[in-house]
């Protein structure tokens, strides 16, 4: 595809991601007519219809943008990193460091408020991530083995900390569903700030991952540092993941799902994926939570159920579609 | 290594011999005597009609049969967790509990087989909500002793329960002393604000069951936070938009975006707290919501924080009428 078709593309994609966005600030449990929603919007109108768009929808579809560029685009860096069109940020035990964090605060009664849960889940995260670099920095087969073996140990003894604390199992089971309601009364800023700034430094990285993507030696024929490329990448994952996974806790799919999607119009190079699963993300984490509010007649559906429905189908759609495209 | 390997399995029979050899010792005749020569009776309980001792000497208590036979003073070996209750039991109770071997924990799915058929009881009292029996392996509990599951499928249940639960265990004699106190002080109440309360439409937030994610918890007639509220003339308005059964006949989980509607109509407001008085964090993210600020019974002032609705036996629930005495007094003054 060319440029100017790539280009062409990315603008309906942002097209899309404001149809969206508009859509999850319009819809939701409470019923508010569309005119009522752009007077909240303009902070006019009925008190408790302003405080529902501007204190909850609005806060939550901003957190979504945020959560669905963070895990897709962490996904699009880390099967690049691996070079495993089937991982996604979990794989390096960013969930399962978080949830591991949540259990033994919640053990020691140390997450019992929102703040603290995102600051438990953050060093969770990054402790785990360190901890799979340090093992695994050598290869990216070793950093998967290293990933999924640290993710299968925390796991149990996230599941060990469940079984002997009945409080840390009614902490972590509210947790360990990934969603975005709630969360308005959470200090989100500094999380979404890390995620932008993320985004950054993974598009100013993109254009080394290319020359990686064709093997060392050309790398290094193309003046890439691949071992600080490696590095910094790793560090990008981890901030991203690790602040999306601490803000709405963990959602699998997305970061798997999305960047397949990106590949069937970016091709191979690593800085148009990235362009495209910053806005595919935010895109699919959107219609997800629009639909998580309405799919029950009272109530919500957590977002990561809502994720998975849709992206299972998607997956086995794209793959027997275009077959897997080359990494 | 063969030596270990040897070991751990003799280890094994050894213990699997001892399970057996309990729940074979514990079998109850089929001719009103118990294998140990004790009377038997049949009782009416929510698996079927069991045949269990007139006198039991060994009781496990779990779920809602937990402050129930405490209180009624039955001859207890294990229980379950039961931490919700515990800051309203007495301190002779609160003793008796913190010494008895814990059976299983505060879920239905935590219970430790093997933990009860080494307290070798003679009657085993399931209290747990109907859909959680589901959790639990009954038949294996049988091999052990006679089994009776009395449980609640709402949370006012626990008046006909408690002392279904006391009678089962053989020690219903004192219940009839507590219910009447309970009587007593509800009726003067209802007479202190018969003026007030009836007139009033509530709404209730509570702090039960699947609260959390950008959801609230609201309770009808008949729950958990409003049933002991209600025997001194309170009534909560509306009904849950799906019954869901159970528990979910009377208590619902919308979203929090639902608050300004589901409490436009309320002319006051209660809500659980903690035994100590602190607000839960379910309920806590509710009264910290920008919508609750709009709501007409909040700008008004009647909003009533209620403690202890975790009762479930009449000693325990004279205690929440007090605390509700409490929440309610300023309505006198208004």
């Amino acid at each position: 595809m060319t440029t100017t078709g790539r280009s062409a593309l990315l603008g309906a994609a942002l097209l899309g991601l404001v149809v969206v966005a508009v859509l999850s600030v319009g819809i939701g449990a409470h019923a508010i007519a569309p005119g009522e929603v752009v007077r909240a919007l303009l902070g006019e109108g009925n008190p408790s219809d302003r405080a529902v768009v501007l204190d909850i929808r609005m806060p939550r579809a901003v957190l979504a943008i945020g959560v669905g560029a963070a895990l897709a685009v962490g996904g699009v860096l880390v099967q690049a990193l691996s070079r495993n069109a089937l991982a996604e940020p979990g794989v390096l035990g960013v969930t399962a460091g978080a949830g591991f964090a949540i259990a033994v605060g919640s053990s020691f009664g140390l997450a019992a408020s929102a703040p603290a849960e995102l600051g438990l889940a953050v060093l969770g995260a990054v402790g785990a991530s360190a901890l799979v670099y340090a093992v695994g920095s050598k290869s990216p087969l070793r950093l998967v083995l290293a990933g999924t073996a640290l993710s299968a140990v925390l796991l149990g003894l996230t599941l060990g900390l469940r079984l002997l604390f009945p409080d840390t199992f009614d902490v972590y089971r509210f947790w360990s569903v990934g969603s975005l309601a709630g969360r308005e009364q959470a200090p989100t800023t500094v999380p979404l700030i890390v995620i932008g700034l993320s985004l950054l430094g993974a598009f100013a990285v993109s254009r080394q991952l290319n020359a990686i993507a064709l093997g060392e030696t050309v790398a290094h024929t193309l003046g890439a540092n691949v071992a600080r490329v490696r590095t910094v990448t790793l560090l990008l994952i981890t901030l991203m993941a690790g602040a999306a996974t601490a803000l709405a806790g963990p959602i699998l799919f997305v970061g798997l799902i999305v960047p397949h999607l990106a590949r069937r119009v970016a091709g191979a190079s690593i800085p148009w994926l990235i362009a495209f699963a910053a806005l595919l993300g935010p895109v699919l984490m959107l219609a997800a939570d629009v639909g998580s509010r309405v799919l029950l007649p009272t109530g919500e559906v957590p977002v990561a159920i809502v994720t998975a429905f849709l992206g299972g189908p998607v997956l086995i759609w794209a793959v027997r579609k275009y077959g897997a495209a080359p990494l | 290594m063969r030596t270990t390997r040897t070991r751990r399995l003799a280890g094994a029979i050894a213990l699997a011999l001892t399970v057996a050899t309990a729940a074979t010792a514990c079998g109850a005749g089929e001719d009103g005597k118990a294998a140990d020569g004790g009377q038997t009776r049949v009782f009416a309980a929510d698996n079927g009609q069991i045949t269990i001792p007139v006198s039991p000497k060994r009781v496990i208590a779990t779920g809602y049969a937990v402050p129930a036979l405490l209180e009624a003073g039955a001859p207890l070996v294990g229980v379950s967790s039961w931490k919700r209750g515990i800051p309203l039991f007495n301190e002779q109770e609160r003793k008796k509990y913190d010494e008895l071997a814990k059976v299983a924990g505060e879920s239905a799915s935590e219970t430790n087989y093997e933990a009860i058929a080494q307290a070798d009881p003679d009657l085993i009292v399931i209290g747990v909500p109907k859909p959680v029996l589901a959790d639990i392996d009954i038949k294996r509990l049988e091999a052990i002793a006679p089994v009776v599951a009395i449980g609640p499928s709402v949370p006012s249940m626990w008046r006909e329960l408690s002392r279904k639960q006391a009678d089962a265990a053989g020690a219903a004699a004192g219940f009839d002393a507590l219910k009447t106190a309970y009587d007593t002080k509800a009726k003067a109440l209802a007479e202190k604000y018969k003026a007030v309360v009836p007139q009033l439409k509530l709404g209730h937030v509570g702090a039960y069951g699947e609260v959390a994610k950008g959801n609230f918890q609201r309770e009808f007639n008949g729950s958990w936070g409003t049933n002991i509220a209600q025997d001194i003339g309170a009534t909560y308005y509306g009904q849950v938009k799906v019954k869901g059964g159970g528990s979910k006949d009377v208590s619902e989980y919308p979203s929090i975006e639902e608050l300004s509607t589901a409490f436009a109509q309320a002319d006051a407001i209660t809500y659980s707290v903690a035994a100590d008085g602190s607000v839960p964090a379910p309920v806590k993210y509710v009264l910290d919501s920008p919508l609750w600020k709009e709501l007409p019974a909040v700008k008004a002032g009647k909003v009533y924080p209620f403690r202890f609705t975790e009762a479930a036996t009449y000693r325990a629930a004279t205690s929440t009428l007090d605390a509700v005495d409490q929440a309610f007094a300023p309505l006198l003054k208004q």
